[in-house]
């Protein structure tokens, strides 16, 4: 292979962010053309490098195919969208009826969501698979909630752990999300700085078990309303065929959604903490797009670095 | 020349679609029955036909499917699927009934 054309492919690769099985049938049916025409190009007399410029100026842009291809495989279908969508519909439908109180449901939807989460990492990351990917951080947020209760003397040696633990599992898992698409990465991304508006909203730490359980309670309305609009951004981006439209719904949705946490818990939350939250959730949805930079840079230079040799 | 790009912007599904009918091909391939079976006036921009071809797979319209060739290379051929078929016919029809309209228009009237 030329090195126009491995570097021709690279950027077609790099542009395409399908499910990696697409994104290999992709490549393979484009270099089948490329080695067709390029056989085809030589028998007129021309050198392969030749033949191989010819072609590709012939093809196009790659990162234009790339992008269409892209918009042509990118609308999910409607079951898909529904499935991604579930586990947040499930969480509202939880704190409407106010069965979030009761810790067998917790746990059969958290059992749900592993399950799903294993079978969709066995089936090759499917695009579906991702909102459920971003529930296996609850028990992360969970543990961070009962690091509160820990008497002074283990609360410092439990919080650095704990950073170290809690940061290398989101780590890994935008790392997963990453590989395919990092505006992925920012949709699993999204009930983060939510779930944590409503956390300060509710201040767990503050007064006993039955105050805490009385706010949630009077909050449950609101909360299942915000569950619910995240359910409606996943399938409206499921469905939405261009990259920007995507990552204009999420950065919106984002700032609706911690709004109307602002607006229903009238004042619980400062506006600083409402400040920093809104920022966060730029800084959230930004991080993803700026680790694939890094990522992809590093593995090039390693392909660079492992051809020269 | 523009006008025939935008003409066969327009009209690229029903024209791949059309190729395909009677049998499977591979890009390529149908780059070329395009350019024969038109006498050369449509001489697609290679880098259009894939993406095209993916959004009528992703809408039922064609199937692609890899197949073993005896060189042993693979090659991914486009089958026509009945949703596809149906469209076609459709597409079909109203192109007839819209050339059979122009043509009584578009000819010069004899005195």
């Amino acid at each position: 292979m030329t090195p126009v054309l491995s570097q021709y492919l690279e950027a077609l690769k790099d542009n395409l962010r399908l499910d990696p099985a697409e994104e290999l049938d992709v490549i393979n049916e484009l270099e089948t053309h490329i080695e067709d025409r390029v056989q085809e190009l030589k028998q007129t007399g021309l050198t392969e490098e030749e033949a191989t410029h010819t072609c590709l100026r012939l093809l196009g842009s790659a990162r234009v195919i790339a992008r269409q291809i892209y918009e042509a495989h990118s609308q999910r279908h409607w079951k898909q969208a529904i499935l991604a969508a579930t586990p947040h519909l499930v969480y509202g439908v939880l704190f409407a009826l106010n069965w979030w109180q009761y810790i067998g449901w917790g746990t059969v939807m958290l059992m749900v969501v592993l399950s799903i989460v294993l079978y969709g990492l066995w089936r090759g990351k499917p695009s579906s698979v991702f909102p459920w990917l971003g529930y296996t951080l609850l028990p992360v947020a969970v543990a961070g909630i009962l690091l509160l209760y820990l008497p002074r003397g283990w609360y410092w040696i439990a919080v650095p752990v704990y950073m170290f633990l809690a940061s290398w599992w989101v780590y890994s898992i935008i790392e997963q999300t990453i590989r395919t698409d990092w505006l992925f990465s920012s949709l699993m991304l999204l009930p983060v700085p939510i779930v944590t508006g409503w956390i300060l909203a509710i201040k767990p730490w503050t007064g006993n078990v039955p105050a805490i359980f009385g706010r949630i309670y009077d909050f449950a309305p609101a909360i299942a309303l915000s569950f619910l609009a995240l359910a409606l951004t996943i399938v409206a981006f499921l469905r939405i065929r261009q990259r920007w439209l995507r990552a204009t719904l999420l950065i919106l949705s984002g700032l609706l959604t911690l709004t109307m946490i602002a607006y229903y818990t009238q004042g619980r939350m400062s506006s600083p903490a409402f400040s920093i939250l809104v920022l966060a959730m730029l800084g959230l949805f930004l991080v993803p797009a700026f680790l694939e930079r890094r990522i992809r840079k590093g593995s090039r230079k390693f392909a660079e670095s492992v051809v020269s040799e | 020349m523009a006008q025939r790009k935008e003409l066969i912007k327009s009209s690229i599904d029903s024209l791949l679609l059309c190729v395909i009918e009677q049998q499977p091909m591979y890009g390529y391939e149908i780059i070329r029955e395009l350019k024969r079976r038109s006498e050369g006036y449509f001489e697609f921009k290679e880098g259009t036909l894939y993406p095209a071809l993916h959004r009528l797979e992703n809408a039922n319209l064609v199937a692609g499917k890899w197949e073993l060739l005896t060189n042993g290379r693979q090659r991914r051929y486009y089958h026509i699927t009945a949703q596809g078929r149906a469209r076609l016919e459709d597409e079909r029809n109203r192109w007839l009934n819209f050339l059979k309209a122009m043509n009584l228009i578009i000819q010069p009237v004899t005195p």
